[in-house]
């Protein structure tokens, strides 16, 4: 039998212990389900596609230190140099690298800059023919670049006149109607938009817009050149241990910098992330096992407390079960309060987070799962003192100490 | 209605068996006031104990009201605690965060009792030890007497068969002793049998039977006997009873 009422008014009389547990519920509810939701984002963020193979990727940087190099020729041989290696798929000069945080972007528009149209911001890879085949992308509409169509220039005096843009970047620009044949414009410089990617990202994902990207068929013939390369995912360390060797030998007078895997410099990129991810996951097993010890610790005081009435409600007809129901009632009533509390404190703190910290708005549901979270944990932990109770003799009752 | 046949209770533990009951051998009939006497550690509270099912025994029979204790389960000997037994405690043992008409719904509420029903006995419990007016009062707002009085109020709140009443006067003064002793008197008189603990040898005088229980053993004694209860216990080395 539920003794709701009795339990009700007798927690009412000794409020202490009871309250600040209530306290420590709620708190644990508001703070947890905030925490796993963030978690939660944050994983979906961490996990996202970018439509690269990242395993099979590394770039590294040269920068060429001879006043007579022909560059845009040197580049080339380098390009077929490094293809050459086996286990390599293609190679070849860009102007960054995707995901690692740093790279370049502009304003397209649908107008001349003159004409002062809406323009998208977008990140730009600039890269010759092979790029796509480099970064093992490929168009889902529309067509590759030409090799023709690619400029190879130390100044921006000749420009390329088409495109190729992400689904994103197509879609904003262009939300109704055909894109292949548009033309935009990067500056004061036509482009016609020739082909889409379906999914590529920039180099910073955690830019509100990370997903619209364009690649512009340009090659900028300058000493300092990033250059990334694709391998067979298994050959891909083997082939990194041995480059700067390779590149030495092409041409002695350069210096290699900066070699990475794509996913290590996509960890990096990401690294304060993980780590408040890591914090977080912390900070909720703390809170949690802190409660639970919390619930625990005051339900074995109070039956420390009550033994010689535990004693006598057994005298008095209580069987063990009655018993334990008396704790899990007054500890249900303690922990339901506390959860309501700590919901509409999870909502508020939500609020908050959402307007100070850029943090997208808390999905109720996971103010409803750790509420019941909470209710089970505590539900558990107040079962083991609750059995010690039931087991009190109720000749205990008889103890004149 | 109350039958104990052999009776024995052997405390166990590593190296030292105690044996607090031995052959202890009592019939107990229906409407009888029986004062239990004998001195600290000659196992009366042990008696008492077993008498209302809260330790088991080791050996012996006892029947209670043709139902053969030793054969219950733990819920079976709760469950007839709380049908037959009311228990009167030394030291009350009211619960002190309840006020006093919570306390006595207690062994109501574990018989599952309805509200209504509840309510009505409850309230004459209360007016019977006169504390009526005062049922929204905690149990530490009254006195020691008082106390008492809510706690034969929850006795009698579930009708039982029995009253076990553990030194009901042991922690109170003789005026108030006299009002609870003359209370459980009148209990009597309306037909409970009452089973007493007491060191109190006035008090235990006041009943009509009076036992002696001597090294876990029983003496049985009317009232007109207390002098040869007297020279048996002097043979035991102890008082009989303590003045």
């Amino acid at each position: 039998m539920l003794e709701i009422k009795p339990v009700f008014s007798a927690l009412l009389r000794s409020k202490a212990g009871a309250v600040m547990l209530l306290i420590q519920i709620a708190l644990t509810t508001a703070i947890v389900s905030n925490a796993a939701f963030i978690i939660n984002d944050r994983i979906d963020y961490l996990s996202q596609e970018t439509g690269y193979p990242e395993d099979e990727i590394f770039s590294f940087t040269v920068k060429s230190f001879d006043p007579n190099l022909d560059i845009s020729q040197k580049f080339e041989e380098t390009e077929t140099m490094l293809r050459n290696i086996p286990g390599v798929e293609n190679a070849g000069l860009f102007n960054a690298s995707p995901l690692s945080g740093s790279g370049s972007a502009t304003g397209l528009s649908l107008a001349p800059a003159s004409e002062r149209g809406p323009d998208v911001r977008t990140a730009y890879y600039q890269a010759d023919e092979n790029a796509l085949d480099i970064l093992g992308l490929s168009v889902s509409q529309g067509r590759n670049f030409r090799a023709d169509e690619v400029i190879v220039s130390q100044t921006r005096d000749v420009f390329p006149q088409v495109v190729i843009v992400s689904r994103a970047l197509a879609k904003e620009l262009f939300p109704e109607g055909d894109v292949l044949g548009q033309t935009v414009y990067f500056g004061s410089d036509p482009l016609e938009i020739i082909g889409i990617v379906e999914l590529m990202k920039g180099p910073w994902l955690q830019d509100s817009k990370p997903d619209n990207v364009a690649i512009i068929p340009f090659v900028s013939a300058s000493a300092f050149q990033h250059i990334i390369v694709r391998t067979q995912s298994e050959q891909r360390a083997a082939i990194m241990r041995q480059i700067e060797d390779l590149m030495l030998e092409d041409h002695g007078k350069r210096v290699i910098i900066g070699l990475k895997e794509m996913d290590v410099r996509k960890a990096e990129y990401n690294s304060s992330n993980t780590l408040m991810l890591r914090m977080l996951v912390v900070l909720i097993i703390v809170l949690l096992l802190v409660t639970a010890l919390g619930i625990f610790g005051l339900t074995v005081f109070n039956i420390n407390k009550r033994t010689k009435q535990i004693g006598t409600r057994r005298a008095l007809g209580a069987r063990k079960s009655a018993i334990i129901n008396y704790f899990l009632v007054e500890n249900a009533m303690i922990c339901s309060i506390g959860v309501t509390i700590g919901s509409i404190g999870a909502l508020f703190l939500g609020r908050v987070l959402l307007e100070h910290y850029s943090i997208p708005a808390l999905d109720n549901m996971y103010i409803l799962f750790t509420a019941l979270f909470v209710i089970a944990i505590s539900l558990l932990s107040v079962l083991m003192p609750a059995n010690k109770a039931a087991n009190i003799s109720p000749s205990i009752a008889t103890r004149s100490i | 209605m109350l039958s104990m046949k052999n009776i024995s209770k052997v405390y166990q533990t590593e190296k030292v068996q105690t044996h607090a009951l031995r052959d202890f051998n009592l019939n107990v009939d229906e409407g009888e006031f029986i004062a239990v006497t004998g001195p600290s550690g000659s196992g009366k509270t042990t008696f008492l104990n077993i008498a209302g099912m809260l330790e088991p025994f080791t050996g012996g029979d006892f029947m209670l009201d043709d139902v053969n204790v030793g054969t219950l389960s733990d819920n079976q000997r709760a469950d007839l605690r709380n049908q037959k037994i009311g228990f009167i405690f030394q030291g009350f043992n009211l619960i002190p965060d309840l006020n006093l008409y919570e306390n006595i719904e207690v062994p109501l509420r574990y018989r599952g009792i309805k509200s209504a029903e509840r309510k009505r006995r409850i309230e004459e419990c209360l007016e019977k030890v006169g504390l009526a007016s005062r049922a929204k009062h905690l149990p530490q707002q009254l006195s020691g007497g008082q106390q008492q009085r809510v706690a034969i109020a929850r006795a009698l709140a579930g009708k039982p068969r029995f009253l076990l009443a553990d030194e009901p006067t042991g922690n109170l003064d003789s005026l108030m002793a006299r009002q609870v002793m003359e209370l459980l008197e009148e209990i009597n008189r309306e037909g409970s049998t009452i089973i007493m603990v007491t060191h109190d040898s006035e008090l235990a005088r006041r009943a009509p039977r009076n036992i002696q229980v001597v090294d876990g053993q029983l003496a049985d004694f009317t009232l007109y006997q207390n002098k040869a209860m007297d020279e048996i216990a002097a043979k035991a080395g102890q008082p009989a009873i303590e003045a």
